[in-house]
């Protein structure tokens, strides 16, 4: 038997020796990745497109309002009826911002490698939905916070006349809050189930545009509880039946009624919270299975 | 029924995703015999069913959902090239894949429209809103077809158009109202039977010849870009 000839050449790798960045950092990445990926940044110019024309719109809107307001002397809009107001806006943001997260990574099946990490699975449906409702907020707070700008600047009373703005501004803020979790959870479970952006799109915006003239339905049968109860057949006016409960007479002035929704205001901040938790409940379960097909 | 139409049917009907475009249609007739059943007028449930529901968001995101899907997602994977080599003229890939997206999108509003409108007013009503759907049918897979060939994400486009233009801007700006199908199938649909549950913003010529107008116009736009087309890789 001859003598074994092989050699084992030492070509120079290293141990990496460096800190080891562990769970929070992943999660922190997938979070700031999210977001950026949400507006297109660090993308080329064409994923930029659709999110700038929302943030346009949005933006320019909220200008329009402001300069109304400076030379008028009266609001238009409340905060939080802005938010209302822009909800087709929101939604089409959802359909654009919700595959772009979660639609690519199914279909270009790299999900397996985010999972080789140190990075458990609840973590990454969680950092791409945290991402998604940043970005949602920031969408419906920054005009808020431009139509604030205008307002402080303008008012004629001083610190007293700013801080009383600050005060209708917060609650506002969040109730934007509010409606960007609704939102993302909702557009992101539904996104989730495919791969095909394009797909992923029209479901989104199916699911919300369906519910819409289900209320307006609802709201003519002959039953007040009924018409009452109407409001949480559609994800915005379930948002609006829970802000008037809540922050009711910091959202709308008196002579402007919030959502009629009579004394159920709890039962809509319990079907908030079901439907948020549920649809959170659905996308962990999706992505417990999703990688390993 | 030609090869293309056949494989197009098959690439619609072949997965389980079709399914999804079923609760819609379902919802309609469901509140329409909900609304009937507990003995609601007509004029109260009409309009959000009829206009809101049906015309305003079940045609166009099924038109959509289809209309793309028929030729946007053979260019999303690739395999639009075994068409394109074939030695067929380019109104033969066209024009089938029109007809199936007009067929498909036709019968899936149409039918739950023609019931919701005979539970409202009449039979009258029923046949009048199934042929106007079917017109706006026509008109948006057409647009969305040529959408699909003129851009690399039809879907967010079709979106804008759907949203923005015929929701957003449509409800302020009433001018915008001329270049809007939604408003063509209303008008179409309330000169085939007048009622007052349907209120057209265009007149009754500029409807039907707006309607001709964008089929023909996006069904030859279509065929053009697909003379020139180049089939290039995702890139952003």
């Amino acid at each position: 038997m001859p003598e074994p000839t092989g050699v084992i050449h030492d070509i120079g790798y290293q141990r990496y020796t460096g800190p080891r960045l562990g769970r929070r950092a992943v999660f922190g990445a997938l979070y700031l990745h999210g977001l950026r990926t949400a507006f297109g940044l660090g993308r080329s110019a064409k994923a930029k497109i659709f999110p700038w024309l929302v943030v346009g719109i949005v933006t320019a809107v909220a200008a329009a309002l402001t300069a109304i307001r400076a030379q008028i002397g009266e609001a238009v809009m409340t905060y939080a009826q802005f938010a209302d107001n822009m909800s087709w806006l929101v939604i089409f943001f959802v359909a654009v911002a919700a595959p772009e997260l979660v639609s690519r990574d199914l279909r270009s099946g790299v999900l397996p490698l985010y999972f080789s990490r140190p990075l458990p699975r609840a973590d990454y449906p969680l950092a791409k939905l945290l991402a998604l409702a940043t970005a949602l907020w920031l969408l419906l707070g920054g005009p808020q916070f431009v139509m604030f700008l205008g307002a402080a600047f303008s008012t004629g009373d001083g610190m007293s006349g700013v801080a009383e703005e600050l005060l209708d501004l917060l609650p506002s803020l969040l109730y934007a809050g509010l409606w960007a979790v609704v939102f993302a959870s909702v557009g992101l479970l539904v996104a989730s189930l495919t791969g095909k952006r394009a797909f992923a799109a029209g479901g989104i915006v199916a699911v919300f545009l369906m519910t819409t003239p289900i209320v307006g339905t609802l709201s003519v049968m002959p039953s007040r509880t009924v018409n009452e109860l109407a409001f949480l057949a559609s994800p915005s006016t379930l948002v609006g039946g829970v802000g008037s409960w809540a922050l009711g007479d910091l959202l709308v002035s008196e002579d402007q009624r919030g959502v009629p929704i009579g004394g159920f205001g709890p039962v809509y901040a319990v079907v908030a919270v079901l439907l948020v938790s549920g649809c959170v409940a659905l996308l962990l379960r999706r992505y417990r299975k999703v990688a390993a097909r | 029924m030609s090869t293309v139409s056949w494989l197009t049917l098959r690439g619609l009907f072949g997965r389980r995703r079709f399914l999804l475009l079923l609760p819609l249609p379902v919802v309609l007739v469901g509140l329409a015999v909900l609304s009937r059943w507990l003995g609601v007028t007509p004029r109260d449930w009409g309009p959000p069913v009829l206009v809101g529901l049906g015309l305003a968001v079940v045609l166009p995101v099924v038109a959509l959902i289809v209309g793309t899907g028929v030729l946007g997602a053979e260019i999303d994977d690739g395999t639009v090239v075994h068409i394109l080599t074939k030695p067929l003229p380019r109104w033969q890939i066209v024009l089938p894949k029109l007809a199936v997206a007009t067929a498909v999108t036709g019968v899936t509003v149409a039918v739950p429209l023609c019931a919701a409108g005979l539970l409202a007013d009449s039979a009258r009503l029923g046949l009048a809103l199934a042929a106007a759907s079917a017109v706006g049918a026509l008109a948006y897979s057409a647009l969305f077809l040529a959408l699909s060939l003129l851009t690399r994400r039809p879907v967010l486009l079709g979106l804008v158009y759907v949203l923005i233009w015929e929701g957003l801007l449509g409800s302020v700006v009433s001018g915008t109202r001329v270049l809007s199908i939604q408003q063509y199938v209303i008008t179409l649909a309330d000169r085939i039977a007048p009622t007052d549950l349907l209120l057209g913003d265009v007149s009754v010529p500029v409807a039907a010849s707006m309607s001709a107008l964008i089929s023909v116009g996006f069904t030859v736009l279509a065929i053009d870009r697909l003379r020139s087309f180049s089939v290039a890789g995702e890139t952003s």
